[in-house]
């Protein structure tokens, strides 16, 4: 399968969903505002649920209101991500498998992204992520060296910065915009803020 | 770094009041917790009289959340001056050990608890809290339910199992522990809402019509729970598209999901800055996604 690329956007979004709710397990939908074909650019997230991530409705009403933002934003929908509650597991769980399954029914290089709580700390320098690919029917561990993250060091001091200043509590995902729908979980306001955060060398973050 | 006080302009009194009132509606906001009562206690401990030992208590438990460990000895090793022999700050020193993954110190002070005191539920709730976060979550539901077997009206174990139950995918046992909140809560949304996402997701026309059912009885119980209008409205239009159904099945099905969607439409037009696709138009978006997940 080929390479994947995690944009800082997303990688920001998804870090700070993971620390707004540490007790809790947290998923999102990965989107990507490339064409198909080559590598998968992961160029954006949406933090969907920390509460239920097993129950059908609200899944099912994420995917459909996901999908259909998409489709007028000239988006689609590559990928899922999931962090486990408890910090020691970091596997996907069947509804991670599910879900994901049901992405790569509508887009064959689907990826399955699991956040590992236990590398999320400071010292760590390396991505706490581990990606999953569809091969023959199954997900498999994604080589390493087809996972890239361009500028790294800068997306990392990025999301520590921004939790450093509670920008995360800034974030909304889909449980808190039921909760309140006046809440974006398009999460325009973060997005400005991480673009502002990266280097303005950098264009294509 | 400003104090509470100064960044937010509020006198003692008010913190120790909003401390109580997060004690009572048992809120975990810990961070505030720690902010709030670490500075109470420092600055304004000799006002605080007898509050002072539930004070120590809760911001201890708040700091064993934050990973403050250096706060939460401080309040735990007062609270040993004042009480030596207590039980309940046995089972603190336990919990700041499981907060530290010490699980078999921890399992050790609530064994001795659990010794002079068989009763104590507490301690008991604690070691199944071990389970759980060592993912032991088999022996974590046959230990609650144990538990429940004693100590029948307990809610929030109820509620803990319904989770458990649900993070297993056994959803006809967490439905069972939604009935048992329900019956003696029979005012609250929450567990009538989660019954109806759990119903639903057990699938089913049987299991649909439920959930629908339920979805609305949290709909009259608070009118403003989108969770249970956008679920009365999926639920609703399952039904209707379904080939088992009478035709007038169908017919009430589409009456109730178009009433839902009306009012979700209604709910975003509402909103300042009105955002195309949060609206929903139409069944066929949503039969997209209808198999279930």
């Amino acid at each position: 399968m080929g390479e994947v690329e995690l944009s800082c956007r997303a990688y920001v979004k998804m870090y700070l969903h993971a620390c707004l709710f540490p007790r809790c397990s947290i998923n999102g939908l990965l989107l990507s505002s490339s064409s198909a074909g080559g590598a998968v650019c992961v160029t954006d997230c949406v933090p969907l649920l920390h509460s239920h991530l097993p129950l059908a409705p609200i899944t099912q009403l994420a995917l459909t209101q996901v999908d259909v933002w998409c489709s007028q934003t000239q988006q689609r929908i590559v990928g899922y991500y999931q962090a486990n509650a408890c910090v020691s597991d970091s596997s996907p769980t069947p509804c991670a498998l599910k879900i994901a399954d049901k992405i790569a029914e509508q887009f064959d290089s689907a990826v399955l992204l699991m956040l590992d709580g236990s590398k999320m700390s400071p010292d760590y320098r390396v991505p706490p992520i581990v990606m999953y690919e569809r091969k023959d029917s199954r997900w498999t561990l994604k080589d390493k060296h087809m996972i890239m993250l361009r500028q790294w060091e800068e997306t990392r001091a990025i999301a520590g910065q921004m939790m450093e200043s509670g920008d995360h509590m800034q974030l909304v995902d889909f449980d808190t915009h039921l909760d309140d729908i006046t809440k974006d979980w398009t999460n325009q306001k973060l997005n400005t803020k991480i673009a502002e955060l990266a280097s303005p060398a950098n264009g294509n973050i | 770094m400003a104090s509470v006080s100064e960044m937010y302009d509020v006198g003692w009194e008010e913190m120790r009041d909003k401390l109580r009132k997060w004690r009572e509606d048992n809120f975990r906001n810990s961070e505030q917790i720690v902010d709030v009562g670490e500075e109470l206690i420092s600055e304004h401990g000799s006002k605080l009289g007898d509050d002072i030992w539930i004070i120590y208590e809760q911001v201890m438990i708040a700091a064993l959340d934050c990973s403050r460990d250096d706060l939460a000895l401080t309040c735990l090793q007062e609270l040993r001056k004042q009480f030596p022999d207590s039980h309940r700050v046995k089972r603190l020193s336990g919990m700041r050990l499981e907060a530290l993954e010490r699980y078999d110190e921890a399992n050790k002070h609530y064994d001795a608890i659990l010794q002079e005191d068989p009763t104590n539920t507490a301690a008991r709730k604690r070691k199944i809290s071990i389970l759980k976060a060592q993912g032991k979550s088999t022996e974590a539901i046959r230990e609650l339910n144990e538990y429940l077997e004693q100590f029948v009206g307990d809610q929030e174990a109820w509620h803990e199992l319904s989770e458990l139950y649900i993070n297993e995918h056994d959803y006809g046992k967490a439905a069972f522990c939604l009935e048992e909140l329900m019956m003696t809560n029979p005012h609250n949304h929450l567990y009538c809402e989660q019954y109806a996402e759990v119903k639903y997701t057990q699938g089913g026309l049987e299991n649909l019509e439920l959930s629908r059912k339920y979805f609305a009885q949290a709909l009259r119980l608070n009118n403003r729970n989108m969770r249970a209008l956008f679920g009365l409205y999926m639920s609703a239009s399952h039904i209707a598209a379904s080939p088992k159904v009478s035709a007038k099945v169908k017919k009430d099905n589409m009456k109730y999901a178009s009433w839902a969607a009306s009012q979700i439409n209604r709910a975003y037009k509402s909103l300042k800055r009105f955002v195309k696709h949060l609206c929903v138009t139409n069944a066929i978006n949503y039969i997209h996604f209808s198999n279930r997940i």
